[in-house]
């Protein structure tokens, strides 16, 4: 009987199984929602539907649910983690801060998303992803000049910015018309990382200081310097989206007008849905993540692949790359695609020329020069997962026979040399017989 | 002027008694001698050759001039070992010295063709 229950189980889960995180299927599927009280999930209701009718299975759990566990027996159970609990001191069950960034080192996605009441765990892991949030506590942004105009006057920590990060593949195709609504606390990235991208800056008007007192010193974080929204793309293809304000997903600023001070226009809907959809979009892996298959290369002239090339040979290369559109892979067309042929540095880089149906291609001649040599693509581009492709080929010298003969330049040497022989000839004639 | 004449006068003496004393010398020695001048112009030949045209056959340049520069070297060890005003070779018999001289060529013609291509 147990095992019958086992077994029907089992079939249940198999196709959320098979469904999960795969090369041939990068989107992710099953989402852990961990949130500080339930009632976010009506809260921000629209962003979690929106998730939910992309195919994505949401899993909400309280932040300190003590049954919390991102794996079971070694596997992951989930592709991805939102953390929308920012006053979460500690997570229930087996999850900490490790456990997340393991999550995060094998390859899956996280979103956090802190406001005024951040925890030190919420900061630890923004701070170990490379960006570093106000290290006030009570410091939230403030915007003086480019806040969203209110009925009220207010103390101008909502913000109403537009100074999104220029990239098609992060953001959507579709520009942004309405600016974003952000209420909550700003961050700075460490310099040391260069994986961590501002998405959403402040204004230069911005800064970061508690509202409710008089500015007695000037504000750490100030400017363009101060960060709203930042992602973080591993070298494992890893993303990790990380916001200063929860609020910034929420029903009520998705769904709230907005007009920015000192502009007469008024905007029916602020641009938080098609920001954050986007961004997710992009987060989830339904955009910007490359494959390339097929890796070919041969002689010029011939067909099969060759184990070992001869200096200056002439030869062709060639890789199919593809983009995952979130359904289906799409022929990924660009001009900037390089091979370096590569021994301790490259001693070829060229751009590949492209079909336009995901086909690169490109013909150059080997070196003269012999030894174990690279074939290797190196592409990182922003917002685009990296491709990183290397295959070894040995370059031999030329044999012993395949050097050129009977030069015409060389024919007074040959001469010398069997001049001299029939030289020793008569030589030795005349010599024995002279007498 | 006068001491010019009594340098060149001087230099046709030099020579005249080079002249004859070389004309003492057995055949079998002039022979080899001819032998050494035709192998030295060849070589000089080659070389002005390279100068004109570069060094791209590197080989065949080396194996050309080598050969005549080897030929060269062992008709002249020849010669002293012949020669019977050299006490030091008077225990080898003439026709040994000539057997080693053919060996010696033999081995240096085979690594020159080697080379030559």
């Amino acid at each position: 009987m147990a095992n019958l229950s086992i077994y029907i189980v089992t079939l249940l889960l198999f196709p959320i199984l098979i469904a999960s995180f795969s090369p041939e299927n990068p989107t992710d599927r099953r989402i852990l929602v961990l949130l500080d009280d339930l009632s976010l999930r009506s809260s921000h209701s629209i962003f979690f539907n929106s998730l939910q009718s992309r195919g994505f299975h949401l899993d909400f759990k309280l932040a300190d649910d003590p049954t919390l566990s991102l794996q079971r027996y070694g596997q992951y159970s989930y592709d991805a983690l939102i953390l929308f609990s920012p006053s979460a001191e500690r997570f229930g069950g087996s999850l900490d801060l490790a456990a997340i960034l393991d999550f995060a080192d094998s390859g899956h996605d996280v979103i956090v998303a802190a406001d005024e009441n951040a925890s030190d765990l919420i900061r630890n892991i923004a701070a170990e992803c490379g960006v570093d949030f106000d290290e006030d506590s009570s410091a939230v942004v403030i915007d003086h000049i480019s806040y969203a105009v209110s009925e009220t006057e207010g103390d101008h920590t909502l913000i109403a910015s537009d100074d999104f990060i220029k990239s098609d593949v992060i953001l959507g195709s579709a520009k942004i018309e309405a600016p974003v609504l952000f209420k909550g606390i700003g961050h700075s990235l460490n310099p040391a990382n260069s994986l961590v991208l501002k998405v959403l800056s402040g204004s230069s008007s911005a800064y970061s200081a508690n509202p409710k007192l008089k500015l007695s010193n000037p504000p750490a974080l100030t400017g363009s310097y101060i960060s709203l929204v930042s992602i973080v793309q591993a070298r494992n293809n890893a993303r990790i989206l990380i916001s200063g304000s929860l609020d910034l997903f929420s029903d009520k600023l998705f769904r709230s007008s907005v007009q920015k001070a000192g502009s007469s226009t008024r905007y029916g809907k602020s641009g938080n849905e098609q920001f954050v959809t986007e961004l997710s979009k992009w987060v989830f892996h339904e955009r910007g993540h490359l494959k390339a298959v097929n890796v070919k290369h041969n002689k010029v002239g011939q067909s099969e692949e060759p184990a070992m090339y001869r200096i200056n040979d002439e030869l062709e290369y060639s890789v199919e790359i593809y983009e995952w559109s979130g359904t289906s892979w799409e022929p990924y067309v660009a001009n900037d695609v390089q091979l370096q042929f590569y021994m301790m540095s490259p001693y070829v880089l060229k751009t590949m020329s492209t079909d336009l149906k995901g086909l690169y291609h490109v013909s150059i001649k080997v070196p003269d020069v012999y030894g174990v040599f690279q074939f290797k693509i190196e592409y990182q581009r922003l917002g685009y997962t990296s491709l990183s492709l290397s295959k070894q080929i040995p370059v031999r010298p030329f044999r012993h026979n395949e050097y050129e003969r009977f030069i015409t330049t060389a024919f007074p040497y040959y001469g010398a040399s069997f001049s001299t022989m029939a030289g020793f000839f008569i030589f030795s004639i005349v010599y024995l017989y002279n007498k | 002027m006068g001491k010019s004449s009594a340098t060149s006068k001087d230099a046709q003496a030099l020579f005249h008694s080079l002249r004859s004393a070389y004309a003492a010398t057995p055949t079998n020695l002039k022979i080899i001698d001819l032998y050494v001048i035709f192998a030295v112009a060849t070589a000089l030949i080659q070389v002005v050759y390279v100068g004109l045209v570069g060094s791209f056959p590197f080989n065949s340049f080396l194996s050309g001039v080598l050969s005549c520069v080897g030929t060269a070297v062992l008709a002249v060890c020849l010669r002293i070992q012949v020669n019977k005003e050299n006490k030091e070779f008077k225990d080898l018999p003439p026709e040994r010295a000539f057997a080693d001289f053919v060996l010696c060529n033999l081995v240096l013609h085979l690594v020159i063709m080697n080379f030559l291509g």
